[in-house]
C-alpha cells in the first residue's frame, strides 16, 4: 500500500495542473455513482445512528408519549445494570471463541481445497452452503437437531452411553453450542474469501521454496500465511464486528437464556426497546451507543495491530 | 494530500446534507404513511362504494372488515378460528373478521409498533396482565360505554372476572375467559407407583412426597414438572409470601417466607431432581402428554392436548401450604387498539356482545374446560354434569390476582421473578442469594 501511494505522489506538480482541470468533472459524475448506496446509507445509517444518539439522551418510549430530556442518566444506569455487564461478557466470549474458531476451520481447509479441481470446487460450494442459509432456519433445525427429548444427536449419545445431553438448555454449554453453529454457518464465506487468496499466491514462490527444501508446514507458515494474511486479517476485522452485533442465532436457538448465558448486547437491546413494557427506548439506545463505541475502539484496536502489522 | 482534502470537504458536505435529509426523510415518512392510509382508505371507500350499491339493493349494513390478532396458538385456536367463522358466516351486521393467530411475544413485539405506526389491528385478544401497561401508555380505547351501548348485562358475570378488563375504573376490554393454574396429575403413574389414583396431593408436603415417589430416572419419569421460564406464585402465596403490593410500590419479597419456600423448592429441584432439569414450559407441556410427567401446575390449556393424547389425567385445586392455598388468576380480554374508528369500533362491539351469550361462552368452555363465570350458564344442566367442569369449580375458588392491572407487572416478571425461579430451579444460586439478588432488582424496577 504505502508503496503505490508513494508512486502516485512522486510525479509532483507537473500532473496535479492537468488533475487540476479534469477532476472536477470526472468527480462529478463519481458522485452520481455513489449516489443511490449513499442515500441507502443515509436512510438505514446515518439517521438511526444519529437518532439513537439522540434519543439516548431522552425518555422515550415506543409509543413517544411524554418524551423529556434525561441528560446522562440513561448512561449512568448502563454502567449500573448486571444485565449490561453480563450481556458485555457474553457478547466477548462468543466473539473471542467464534472468530479463531470460524477462521481456523477456514484456514485448515483451505489447504485442501485451494486446488482448482472438480471436487475441491464441489466441496467449497457445500462448505458455502450454510452460509446462505437464512440464520432462521439454521437456528431452528440446530434446535431441532439438538433438542434432548426429540433431537437426533442427543439420541446417538445416548445409544453410545452418554446420558442426555441438553446442549441449548444447559447454562454452561448453551454458549459453546451457539457459538459453534455460528461458526459451522459462517465458515463457509471465510473459507472463500482466503481460498480466493491462497490461489493469488504466486506458485514460483512455493517452486523456489521447494527448491530449498521446504516441507509443507514451512511452505504454509513462510509463504502462504504472508501471502494471505491481508485476506485473513480483513476478515478478522470483518468476522470480529459481526460477531460483536451477534443476535440471530441466540434469539432463535436460546432466547439469552438460560440464566441470560446467551443474553448478547444487541439482544438486550432489543429486549429493552422492543420486548418488555415499557419499551424504553432511551435506555436501549444508550446501550446501543455503549456498544458502538466498543466496536469502534476493537476495530481500531484490531486494523493498528493487524492490518498495519500485515504491511 | 488534494484528493483528500477534497473527499473531506465532499464527506462534510454529504453528511451536512445527511442531516437535512435526514429530517426531510422523517417528514417523508410521515406523510407516505399519510399517503399510505389514504390510499387504503381510498382503496376501502371504493369497495364500500362499489358494495354500497349492492347494499342498498338488497339492504344490507355497510361492510365492515376488523382485523383481529391473538395469541391461540395452540389447540384453543382451532376452536377460536371456528367460532369466528361462524359469526363471519352468520352475521347480520355484514362484519367479516380477519384473524390473525401469532405467538404472544410476537404479538408484544408488533403491536406497540403498530399502535405507535397507526397500523394496529381493530380488534386484539390478549392476557389480561397487558391492559394496564397498555393503558398507562394510552394505547387503548375506553370502552366503558360497551355495557350501555350493547345492552349486555354485566352483572350477569361474576365480578372477579369482569373487573380483570377494567383499569383505573375504566373498562378497556371485554372478558373472554377466566383461568387459574390447576394441579394435573397422571392417573396411571399414580396407580404404578402405589399411590391412590383418586387423591391428589392436598399439601406442599403431599405435593413432595408424592413427586419422589413418582420420579424414576431409569424410566425417565419426573414426579413433577417445574419448567425454569415460569413463576411460582402459588408457592410463595401457599407459605405466606408474596412479591410486591401494586397498590403501595411496596417490594415484599426479602422475608422468612418465601426464603423457606424456595428452600423448599430448590431441595425438590436440585437435590431430590423431581422435575426435568432446564426445561420450559412448552417442553413441560410435551413431557406430560407424553406421560413422562407425573404431576404438573398449568392452566386450563392443557385438557385438550391431554385429551387427544389419551392420557388417564385429574385436575385438582394447588397445593395448600401454611397459610392456605392459592393460585395465580389470569385470563383473556378483548381490546380495542386507540385509533380504531368509530364504524370498526362498533363492529367490535358486536363481536365483543356475541362472545358474552351463553352459547358461545358454553362451547367454549365445554371444548376447553375452561371455568364459566356467566351466573346464567352456571344453571345450565349440561354444564353442571361436565365432569371436567365441576372438577375445575373447586380449583378455580382459591384464584387470586398476581400484579393484574398493574402497570409494572411484565417488568417485574421478566426482570425480578422468572430470574429469580430459575436460578433457584437450576442451582446456580442459593436460595438466600437469589433471594437477595431478586429483592434488589424488584427495588429498582418499583422506583421507575
Amino acid at each position: 500500500m504505502n508503496e503505490n501511494i508513494s508512486r502516485e505522489k512522486a510525479p509532483g506538480g507537473a500532473p496535479a495542473t492537468i488533475k487540476k482541470k479534469y477532476r472536477p468533472q470526472q468527480q462529478k459524475s463519481a458522485y452520481l455513482f455513489i449516489l443511490p448506496s449513499m442515500l441507502i446509507l443515509t436512510v438505514f445509517v446515518f439517521v438511526p445512528l444519529f437518532a439513537s444518539f439522540i434519543i439516548s439522551l431522552l425518555d422515550m418510549n415506543i409509543f413517544m408519549q411524554d418524551v423529556s430530556f434525561a441528560g446522562f442518566k440513561n448512561f449512568a444506569r448502563v454502567f449500573q445494570d448486571d444485565r449490561v455487564r453480563g450481556a458485555t461478557w457474553n457478547t466477548f466470549y462468543f466473539a473471542i471463541l467464534e472468530v479463531p474458531l470460524q477462521i481456523g476451520i477456514a484456514l485448515l481447509l483451505s489447504i485442501y481445497v485451494a486446488k482448482n479441481n472438480r471436487y475441491t470446487r464441489a466441496l467449497r460450494s457445500i462448505y458455502y452452503l450454510p452460509f446462505v442459509c437464512s440464520m432462521t432456519a439454521v437456528g431452528i433445525v440446530w434446535s431441532m437437531l439438538l433438542d434432548p427429548n426429540l433431537g437426533i444427536l442427543p439420541y446417538l449419545l445416548r445409544c453410545i452411553g452418554i446420558e442426555s445431553i441438553s446442549f441449548l438448555k444447559d447454562p454452561d454449554l448453551a454458549m459453546p453450542t451457539v457459538i459453534v453453529v455460528s461458526a459451522w454457518k459462517g465458515f463457509g464465506y471465510t473459507l472463500t474469501l482466503i481460498t480466493a487468496a491462497v490461489l493469488n499466491v504466486p506458485s514460483s514462490l512455493y517452486e523456489a521454496a521447494e527448491m530449498d527444501g521446504a516441507n509443507t508446514w514451512q511452505k504454509f507458515t513462510h509463504i502462504t500465511i504472508p501471502g494471505i494474511w491481508p485476506t485473513v486479517s480483513f476478515c478478522i476485522v470483518t468476522t470480529t464486528i459481526s460477531a460483536l452485533q451477534m443476535f440471530d442465532q441466540a434469539y432463535v436457538m436460546t432466547q439469552g437464556g438460560p440464566l441470560n448465558r446467551t443474553e448478547t448486547l444487541v439482544q438486550y437491546i432489543y429486549d429493552r426497546g422492543f420486548q418488555t413494557a415499557p419499551y424504553d427506548l432511551g435506555y436501549a439506545s444508550a446501550i446501543s451507543v455503549y456498544l458502538f463505541a466498543i466496536i469502534a475502539i476493537i476495530t481500531f484496536v484490531l486494523r493498528k495491530f493487524i492490518l498495519e502489522r500485515g504491511e | 494530500m488534494k484528493a483528500k482534502k477534497v473527499m473531506a470537504e465532499v464527506l462534510a458536505v454529504m453528511l451536512a446534507a445527511v442531516s437535512v435529509t435526514g429530517c426531510g426523510s422523517s417528514g417523508q415518512n410521515e406523510t407516505k404513511g399519510a399517503d399510505t392510509t389514504a390510499e387504503t382508505e381510498a382503496a376501502e371507500a371504493e369497495t364500500k362504494e362499489d358494495t354500497d350499491t349492492a347494499a342498498a339493493e338488497s339492504g344490507e349494513s355497510e361492510p365492515v372488515t376488523l382485523q383481529f390478532w391473538n395469541v391461540f396458538t395452540g389447540s384453543d385456536g382451532d376452536i377460536l378460528r371456528a367460532i369466528v367463522d361462524n359469526y363471519n358466516e352468520t352475521n347480520t351486521d355484514n362484519i367479516t373478521i380477519e384473524m390473525d393467530i401469532m405467538p404472544n411475544d410476537t404479538l408484544q413485539q408488533k403491536l406497540p409498533a403498530a399502535i405507535a405506526t397507526q397500523t394496529a389491528p381493530d380488534l386484539v385478544l390478549f392476557g389480561v396482565e397487558n391492559l394496564a401497561p397498555y393503558v398507562s401508555n394510552d394505547s387503548l380505547e375506553d370502552i366503558s360505554d360497551f355495557w350501555d351501548v350493547t345492552g349486555v348485562d354485566k352483572d350477569n358475570f361474576l365480578e372477579n372476572v369482569v373487573e380483570l378488563s377494567y383499569v383505573d375504573g375504566k373498562l378497556y376490554g371485554t372478558p373472554m375467559q377466566y383461568n387459574v393454574s390447576y394441579l394435573y396429575w397422571n392417573k396411571d403413574l399414580f396407580e404404578a407407583a402405589g399411590l391412590d389414583p383418586e387423591t391428589p396431593p392436598a399439601t406442599m408436603d403431599e405435593l413432595a412426597e408424592y413427586a419422589q415417589k413418582l420420579t424414576d430416572p431409569s424410566k425417565n419419569q419426573f414426579g413433577l414438572a417445574m419448567p425454569s421460564n415460569t413463576t411460582y406464585m402459588q408457592f410463595l402465596w401457599a407459605n405466606g409470601g408474596d412479591a410486591d403490593d401494586p397498590e403501595t410500590n411496596k417490594n415484599l419479597l426479602d422475608s422468612e417466607e418465601n426464603l423457606q419456600t424456595l428452600t423448599w423448592m430448590q431441595d425438590l429441584a436440585v437435590n431430590k431432581k423431581v422435575t426435568p432439569a432446564n426445561v420450559t414450559g412448552s417442553d413441560a407441556d410435551a413431557m406430560l402428554q407424553a406421560g413422562q410427567v407425573a404431576m404438573y401446575m398449568s392452566g386450563p390449556w392443557q385438557i385438550n392436548g391431554l385429551r387427544e393424547q389419551g392420557i388417564n389425567f385429574g385436575i385438582a385445586p394447588c397445593v395448600a401450604g401454611s397459610a392456605g392455598a392459592f393460585s395465580p388468576a389470569g385470563g383473556c380480554s378483548y381490546v380495542i387498539p386507540k385509533g380504531t374508528d368509530a364504524a370498526k369500533k362498533q363492529a367490535a362491539y358486536k363481536f365483543m356482545k356475541y362472545w358474552l351469550t351463553d352459547e358461545i361462552l358454553k362451547e367454549w368452555s365445554q371444548k376447553n374446560g375452561f371455568p364459566v363465570w356467566s351466573r346464567t350458564l352456571a344453571e345450565d344442566p349440561e354444564i353442571q354434569n361436565d365432569e371436567v367442569l365441576n372438577s375445575i369449580s373447586k380449583a378455580t375458588e382459591i384464584g387470586r390476582a398476581y400484579n393484574l392491572g398493574y402497570s409494572l407487572a411484565s417488568q417485574i416478571d421478566n426482570d425480578v421473578m422468572i430470574p429469580m425461579f430459575e436460578n433457584v430451579l437450576t442451582g446456580a444460586k442459593t436460595p438466600e442469594e437469589a433471594l437477595k439478588d431478586a429483592s434488589a432488582a424488584m427495588d429498582t424496577v418499583l422506583a421507575q
